[in-house]
């Protein structure tokens, strides 16, 4: 299997004036193609922070290697990118090859939720077939498509959500905690038709979450994560590893 | 390139969605912009009108000679012919000038001096045409309403004279063919034809006047000579130096010169102080527009973070809120624009009717409205630039985590 993500020893740092602060640590990881991946640890250990970097909307402060190679895109050398501020490059990359559903789900308010759910594909211009329809009843939101997204329950936004990750047919998924606001039951629903549908369309998953209940019922790889406190204990920093 | 229609059409959809929100950015847009085009408005109207004002009546540009002389017809012909003159007639002597009117409208005689008049004469500028012949005449404001006579009407003119010791009078019909505008003079005064006041200087000298048929001394006068005139100067800027000619040949004449020159400077002063009221107004707005503008970019930085997540790039970010703007200065324009021209009608229609002014208040040409646009356009797009520059160089990721 292509290996999607390949990163070594790329540093996050979050570090206020007075040098207390956060660090991000990815000593060596690799994600094969279809895989499904769980970023578990407790709240701030830099569960987003990580996937923000997977998504290329975050730079990292240093990286030996970050290689992205989606399955049917190019090679591309992330930090490269960055470093070299390839801002629009990156959003190439990001539109065509990457869903990203986030915690409070990022639907615009002022498009409906179909449009919403349309603007990946108008981005890329895919053609209108139906798979918007289809996508949306699998997800079993086919009945709020023409509604603001401000109408929708909380549930309901998150699957909107997920399906506008989806609509472009992303090789990879990258969700931080969807399913964070939701009631266990409806969470563990929206997840498990997710799963089918990644399954399905041979996608690469990684979410964040802190719910273990989740992580054995849908199969996922779970990141190792441990923290300890360096430099004196001003600086928290979080390891995220293979394993 | 492709972004750009989407750019668009998710900008306008953000504006009409939060219509409330954009309503208030129009509404202050246009609170600002409508009281300085009135202002302007206000400036302009007033300014020209005065300028106008000034150029426009010919009491400013009258030059009077002061007591009597004597002028012959090749003097005034020579001044006739001087770029700087406008118009110029002789006058005759005033007793001889007197003439007694009287209409069937009203009991009382009319003792009125006649003035010589002919076509140029800027007094009469508003007329259909002068009087012409022995005929015809226009009547003063004054005049008119003493007589209680209007325009068409036929009125009966005599004039008396002492002749070979016996008192006589002739009378001949005369058509009032206009009413001079009051701002001509407040005396009661019969604008005729030169012929006429001739006819009557030499009817009272006891002179025939075969035109007429009055009879009298046929002997002839010699060369005719005029005791005074009314001239009018071109313009303005011509008066000083007809005075100066005039003063050149002896003759003392007394025109509006100083009262040229104030108006002259007031119209400066009242330049200077609307300029700058209009420039700290100017500035007033352009803070007050870009600092809306501005905290807009930033109420929408995760919105714009959104597009940028789903994959557009940073400088088809940086067009939306810039859109935005340009929707606010187009629509907060239109409403300043309504709402000057409703102030404009009321000041013109409602306000200097019952002031007495004639001429418009408050006005404003279609370029000064253009320039407005213009003005409110660049600053809100330069707002927005600024804005829309900051929320696209923060990363997406901070964007996101707004909230
Ligand atoms: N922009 C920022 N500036 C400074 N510190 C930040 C910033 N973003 C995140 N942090 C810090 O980085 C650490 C990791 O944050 P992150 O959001 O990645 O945690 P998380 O694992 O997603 O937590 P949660 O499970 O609660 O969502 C936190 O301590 C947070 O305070
Ligand atoms: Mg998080």
């Amino acid at each position: 299997m292509t290996v999607v993500y390949n990163l070594k020893n790329v540093v996050k740092q979050r570090v206020s004036d007075d040098g207390i602060g956060f660090r991000l640590v990815v000593p060596d990881i690799q994600i094969s193609a279809q895989e499904n991946i769980a970023l578990v640890g407790h709240s701030g250990c830099g569960k987003s922070t990580l996937l923000d970097m997977l998504a290329l909307i975050l730079a990292p402060d240093e990286s030996e290697q970050f290689d992205l190679h989606p399955v049917g895109g190019k090679d591309d050398n992330i930090g490269q990118l960055w470093k070299r501020s390839r801002q629009s490059h990156l959003s190439q990359i990001r539109k065509r090859h990457i869903g990203y559903v986030l915690q409070s789900g990022g639907l615009l308010p002022y498009l409906t939720v179909r449009e919403n759910i349309e603007l990946p594909r108008k981005l890329l211009k895919l053609p209108d077939d139906d798979s918007i329809n289809s996508l949306s009843r699998v997800l079993g939101i086919h009945r709020q498509l023409d509604k603001l997204p401000g109408l929708l329950s909380a549930g309901e936004r998150q699957r909107a959500a997920f399906a506008r990750a989806l609509s472009h047919r992303p090789s990879i998924l990258l969700a931080d905690e969807p399913t964070a606001a939701l009631d266990p039951i409806t969470a563990q629903k929206i997840m498990a038709v997710v799963m089918e549908v990644i399954r399905g369309l041979k996608i690469t998953l990684i979410t964040a979450s802190h719910d273990w209940a989740h992580v054995y019922k849908m199969e996922l790889r779970t990141l190792r994560q441990e923290s300890e406190p360096v430099a004196d204990g001003r600086i928290y920093e979080s390891r995220f590893s293979d394993g | 390139m492709t972004q750009l229609p989407s750019i668009i059409r998710l900008s306008f959809r953000d504006y009409s969605h939060e219509w409330r929100m954009s309503g208030c950015f129009i509404l202050a847009l246009a609170s600002v912009l409508a009281p300085m085009l009135i202002l302007f408005g206000l400036k302009f109207g007033v300014v020209s009108s005065m300028v106008h004002e000034l150029v426009e009546n010919p009491v400013n540009r009258e030059i009077r000679p002061v007591g009597s002389g004597r002028y012959d017809d090749a003097w005034i012909d020579a001044y006739r012919a001087r770029g700087d003159v406008e118009f110029v007639i002789p006058k005759t002597r005033a007793l001889a000038a007197t003439i007694q009117l009287k209409s069937e409208t009203s009991a009382r005689i009319l003792s009125t001096e006649m003035q010589a008049t002919d076509s140029g004469d800027p007094l009469l500028a508003r007329m259909p045409r002068v009087p012409r012949g022995y005929g015809e005449l226009i009547l003063s404001q004054a005049a008119a309403s003493k007589l209680n006579v209007a325009a068409g009407d036929r009125i009966d003119a005599s004039l008396a004279r002492q002749f070979q010791g016996k008192r006589e009078r002739v009378h001949l019909p005369l058509d009032v063919i206009a009413i001079a505008d009051a701002t001509v003079t407040t005396r009661a005064v019969a604008f005729v034809s030169l012929d006429l006041l001739i006819a009557s200087e030499n009817f009272k000298d006891g002179r025939a006047v075969p035109e007429l048929e009055w009879t009298g001394n046929n002997e002839d006068g010699g060369e005719r000579v005029y005791p005074s005139f009314r001239l009018y100067a071109r313009s303005i800027y011509d008066v000083e130096g007809l005075v100066n000619a005039l003063e050149a040949e002896g003759v003392r004449a007394k025109a509006n010169v100083a009262e040229i020159t104030t108006v002259q400077s007031i119209d400066r002063n009242l330049s200077v102080i609307f300029w700058i009221i209009a420039c700290v107004g100017a500035v007033g707005f352009s803070f007050s527009l870009g600092a809306s503008l501005w905290a807009n970019v930033d109420r929408k930085r995760k919105e714009l973070s959104v597009l940028r997540l789903v994959g557009f790039k940073s400088g088809r970010i940086v067009l939306f809120p810039v859109l935005q703007a340009c929707y606010t200065a187009l629509l907060g324009w239109l409403l300043a624009v309504l709402v000057y021209l409703a102030f404009e009608h009321v000041i013109n229609f409602v306000l200097a009717p019952s002031l007495k002014l004639e001429r418009e208040l408050c006005y404003l040409l279609t370029e000064h409205f253009m320039w407005a646009l213009g003005l409110t356009v660049t600053i809100a797009i330069y707002a927005a630039i600024l804005g829309g520059l900051r929320a696209a160089r923060i990363q997406p990721s901070d964007g996101l985590r707004e909230i």
